[in-house]
């Protein structure tokens, strides 16, 4: 019977070629795509849940509220929280303190510049299971100045000799001694390091106050809890502690601070607050991109229920002659089940060539690292048993129970001919088609806008042009001198017009967030939060910050060590509606007063996502964070400058690396994630439109031979070519307007949902509407044509004889 | 063999309610070949499909072998048709997609008659038909009078004590039909009983006995021999 079964499926699937075609291929896209999807949704998702105790570690996370309204809100939250919650619940069973930093690290002559450089404490390792390559975990933190090696930055330093009991410098201002190496952070862990120094050594250079005070955010703390703690009552505790503690000072002075317990697994996707480890992930993307996985595979899923019950006429026959012969309806659908088993199968086995095939271009598009390795992945093999599964019986059961029920008396007798069979069903799942492709093609349309508005948006700082080189670590109390020199003699190179030293360029966050400021004499509560800003006199300039009142920091002025700037949003916060009334205000500042001489317009410090932030900029004449050299306009030149520049750097600042990035690349860098997910979105929404086609496509070709009789017919009363034509599309027409108007709204909405994402952003028009329906529709009646054009432009004599 | 008293068959659309059957009665015994003839819609048809369990009848009784098959669920009357009932169609209703082996092979597939069998079973049959050389051959490959000779072997491979034929001869020309007429004849002259419904005089000339119906009713009957 089986054998049965698979000669006739498999006859059939030879036979209707381009039904075949369209119903593996299809369905072989949709297979690969999810497939693809899945993996990556499956690694985002996968983030830090390797850790034996991840479901137990929690990351305190902090809000802080001001006069009621929420200020800041800290993924590092303040130094002292983490021990005061250790020693006043006995339910913490242990506590990890991580605190970022970066520097210069030297071991002998080998100089690097670390940017994923943590203090931590002993706890951490053990607690995030890591286990020692060389030396032990335990204690390996616990004494002043020791470090740990991840096994990369082991071998960077060490190459092939043992790290341990080595000694490498950071700043070559302190002293660090190699008591483990640990295997590399997996990729999956938002708590990427290569190098931990101990915290002990923070708290021997900041003071022990470290371990108290709740006035210095941008220290994470992680706690263990022990095994049936429930994390909601112990954030209640814990705010309740902090009430007790604190709440006379945050009454008198009108601030709070509210804690929140973070499950490990959730920081990747949910948590992007100030002082991140690591950009996280996008939730909603990673939704996203599953939800079009769905699309695609929908459609595909689809096309085989329209193709095979349209198609079930030509079966029918067979139905009937089946069941004359003593074969019961349960056989039937067994063997139409084993029909759709069949193609699934070899969709499934073209799929894995597609992915084969498109792998690195999918890596590429978007910017994912998936290789061949995942085929190895029992994750892998799970979707595809339940992609191949739940595929067979959803698509075939359908057709499966359509063809079994026919009647075979009507069916030999030929009674079914013109029988409209599932063709509501047929319209409704075009319907449904369609309204997936316009969700999936306005999207493409609005990401791709919002990109390219983001992009071009003007920034309010001059951004082209820039090189910026990193400040050295290593310095010494020469250091005014050497950077005034320095700029002197970068200012000579030629095709340099302009050299500007600052704690931050644009295009980042701005670290320093700086509480308590308010004007001179006013109450305590009036106290809010800038982002603040050192930069020297030619800054200004440099960026071309547009001054609305006031004047820039001079040399000639004395006094500007006590002066600031501030910006539009600054003075708004401030509670001044223009900027000459801002003017000469004098602020208190960490305990120092400062006059505010001059305003400036608001720039985009960071991506569009986000609003315009209070920022002050405080005169810092030697600021060592970054310097900024303004080249000309002749790119070809900038080999040579970037090499003098260099030159010029290793003379005044030898022991630190000379590392550098153009501006504009680091501004584009924020819209990276953006880009790539655009570009992801825009492939698979192009996937699901031809997939949609294809059905389309073989629907239109169905219908067409159908009608072939009528069409003859029509000719020869003499209807003219394009009435036929139209007679022909308009009944395709009619379901796939109606999923333009269905899908309008529902797209609407979660477009409108998705701008939300970003302070600025594009205002949904008819016109990011209208072009991408019209482009589908194109595309469908272009479809459709090719079935219809040939049997319009027939010659009558033939379909009337065929018939 | 088929005993059938009052039997009824009524269709219903929304608009029009046809009798097809109106209490129809009448027996055929073993052996016999009996022609059914009428004018279209007189429910030459209806009474086929009853006759091979493809049908249920809304009254009467419809005994076969002795059994009141009338209300029969489908897994019985699936059961018992495969087993004792064949069917040669005017269109020959053969499956394209296989081969002339595969389609008289069919009915034994249902019936679990192993593989080995089969093949003998179908060969012989074929053979018999004189189609053998044709065994590997698609159905539209075929000339009607052969598609026909298979859709024969295929109603009887499973030696049915009942061979239906609905208008066996109503696709093919004179020379073809005479062949299958004959091929119906040295059938029933090996013992298995014959319906056949026909519009053609000359082919109820083969069978024993005419019945001739109007309005779902059996008027005369003609007996042959």
């Amino acid at each position: 019977m089986i054998k049965n079964f698979f000669l006739i499926a498999f006859r059939n699937i030879f036979k209707h070629k381009v039904f075949s075609f369209i119903n593996i291929f299809g369905l072989a896209i949709g297979i690969a795509a999810s497939l693809l999807i899945f993996q990556y949704v499956r690694f985002e998702l996968s983030y830090d849940r390797f850790e034996a105790n991840s479901d137990r570690i929690y990351r305190i996370q902090l809000d802080r509220y001001n006069q009621g309204k929420l200020s800041t809100q800290w993924a590092a939250g303040a130094a002292g929280i983490g021990p005061i919650v250790k020693d006043a619940f006995p339910e913490v069973e242990s506590l990890a303190r991580l605190r970022p930093t970066n520097g210069i690290v030297a071991y002998k002559n080998l100089e690097f510049r670390e940017e994923k450089l943590f203090f931590a404490n002993d706890n951490f390792l053990p607690m995030f299971s890591y286990s020692a390559i060389e030396g032990s975990i335990h204690g390996a933190l616990a004494d002043v100045n020791t470090a740990v090696l991840t096994a990369t930055a082991a071998k960077k330093y060490f190459g092939n000799e043992n790290p341990l009991d080595k000694i490498i410098t950071v700043n070559k201002a302190a002293s660090y001694k190699i008591t483990a190496v640990v295997p590399d952070p997996p990729a999956n862990t938002h708590l990427k390091f290569s190098i931990l120094l101990s915290f002990a050594s923070f708290v021997a250079q900041r003071g022990p106050e470290v371990n108290t005070t709740i006035n210095w955010d941008g220290f994470f703390a992680y706690i263990l809890l022990r095994p049936g703690t429930n994390p909601k009552l112990l954030e209640k505790k814990i705010a309740a502690l902090v009430q007790t503690k604190w709440s006379d000072d945050m009454k008198k002075n009108g601030w709070n601070m509210v804690y929140h317990l973070q499950a490990l697994p959730d920081i990747h996707l949910t948590s992007h607050y100030m002082h991140e480890a690591e950009t996280n992930g996008d939730g909603k993307a990673v939704y996203f991109l599953l939800v079009i996985a769905m699309f695609i595979i929908g459609i595909a899923w689809i096309n085989y229920i329209n193709l095979a019950t349209a198609r079930s006429i030509h079966r029918a026959k067979e139905t009937g002659i089946r069941k004359t012969l003593g074969s019961l309806r349960w056989q039937l659908i067994v063997q139409f089940l084993f029909e759709s088993l069949l193609i699934n199968t070899l969709a499934v086995i073209l799929a894995f060539l597609l992915i084969l095939v498109c792998l690195p271009a999918f890596n590429a598009v978007a910017g994912k690292s998936l290789s061949l390795a995942l085929l190895a992945t029992g994750g892998f093999w799970t979707n595809l048993a339940i992609l191949f599964i739940f595929g067979t019986i959803l698509s075939g059961f359908y057709p499966a129970f359509v063809l079994s029920s026919f009647k075979p008396i009507s069916v030999l007798k030929g009674k079914l001919a013109a029988t409209t069979h599932g063709a509501l069903l047929r319209q409704s799942l075009v319907v449904i088609q369609f309204m997936a492709s316009v969700l999936l093609m306005v999207g493409t349309f609005t990401v791709y806008r919002q990109l390219h508005f983001m992009q071009h948006q003007d920034l309010g700082v001059k951004t082209a042009q820039t090189l910026v080189v990193k400040g050295p670590r290593v310095l010494d109390s020469t250091y005014d001198n050497q950077l005034s020199n320095f700029r002197t003699e970068v200012l000579r190179i030629p095709g340099v017009s302009e050299v500007a030293a600052s704690t931050q360029v644009p295009g980042e966050k701005v670290d320093w967030n700086a509480g308590g400021i308010r004007l001179v004499g006013a109450d305590e509560t009036e106290s809010r939060q800038y982002r603040v800003i050192g930069i020297d006199y030619d800054f200004l300039d440099a960026y071309g910050l547009k001054l609305l009142a006031g004047r820039n920091f001079s040399h000639e002025m004395s006094t500007d060590t006590a002066a600031v700037l501030f910006n539009e949003a600054a003075i708004e916060q401030l509670g001044y509606r223009t900027p000459q009334e801002a003017l000469d205000k004098r602020i208190e500042f960490w305990g120092k007063q400062y006059t505010i001489v001059g305003v400036v317009t608001n720039h985009h410090q960071e991506s569009l996502r986000e609003a315009y932030d209070a920022h002050i900029f405080r005169l810092i004449p030697d600021a060592e964070g970054y310097y900024s050299i303004k080249l000309s306009r002749n790119s070809d030149t900038w080999t040579n400058t970037i090499a003098s520049v260099k030159q010029q750097y290793k003379a005044f600042f030898p022991n630190n690396p000379f590392d550098y990035f153009f501006l504009d690349d680091h501004i584009a860098e924020q819209y990276k994630a953006d880009q790539q997910f655009g570009q992801t979105f825009s492939l698979f929404a192009g996937l699901a439109i031809f997939v949609s086609c294809l059905g389309l496509l073989g629907l239109a070709s169905f219908v067409t031979s159908q009608r072939t009789k009528e069409i003859g017919i029509r000719k020869v009363m003499g209807a003219p070519v394009p009435s036929i034509l139209v007679l022909l599309t308009r009944d395709f027409l009619r379901p796939i307007l109606l999923a333009f108007l269905l899908a309008t709204p529902i797209t609407w909405y979660v477009l409108g949902k998705w701008l939300e994402n970003y302070a600025f952003r594009i205002p949904l028009t008819p016109w990011l509407f209208l072009g991408p329906i019209a482009l589908i529709l194109v595309v469908a009646l272009l479809t459709i044509t090719t079935q219809t054009l040939g049997a319009a432009t027939a010659n009558p004599v033939k379909s009337l004889r065929t018939d | 063999m088929i005993k059938i008293t009052d039997l009824q068959k009524t269709y219903r659309t929304e608009e029009v309610e046809t009798i097809a059957l109106n209490k129809l009665t009448f027996e055929v015994k073993e052996g016999e070949f009996v022609s059914v003839m009428g004018p279209s819609g007189c429910g030459k048809s209806t009474l086929l499909n009853i006759l091979g369990l493809l049908d249920d009848p809304d009254g009467g009784s419809f005994i076969f072998n002795g059994i009141e098959v009338a209300h029969f669920n489908e897994r019985k009357r699936a059961d018992l048709r495969k087993r004792n009932i064949g069917f040669v169609f005017q269109s020959f209703n053969l499956i394209d997609e296989l081969t002339v082996f595969e389609n008289v092979e069919l009915p034994l597939i249902y019936l679990g008659v192993k593989g080995p069998e089969r093949k003998q079973r179908v060969e012989t049959v074929l053979d018999k038909m004189q189609i053998m050389h044709r065994r590997n051959h698609y159905p539209q490959q075929l000339s009607g009078g052969q598609q026909q000779r298979v859709a024969v072997a295929r109603a009887v491979v499973n030696n049915p004590k009942l061979i239906l034929a609905d208008e066996p001869t109503g696709n093919l020309d004179s020379s073809n039909g005479n062949e299958v007429m004959t091929l119906l004849t040295d059938l029933n002259e090996q013992g298995t009983t014959i319906i056949m419904v026909t519009h053609s005089e000359h082919d109820s000339r083969y069978s024993h006995r005419i019945i001739r119906m109007l309005d779902g009713q059996a008027v005369t009957e003609n007996i042959l021999i």
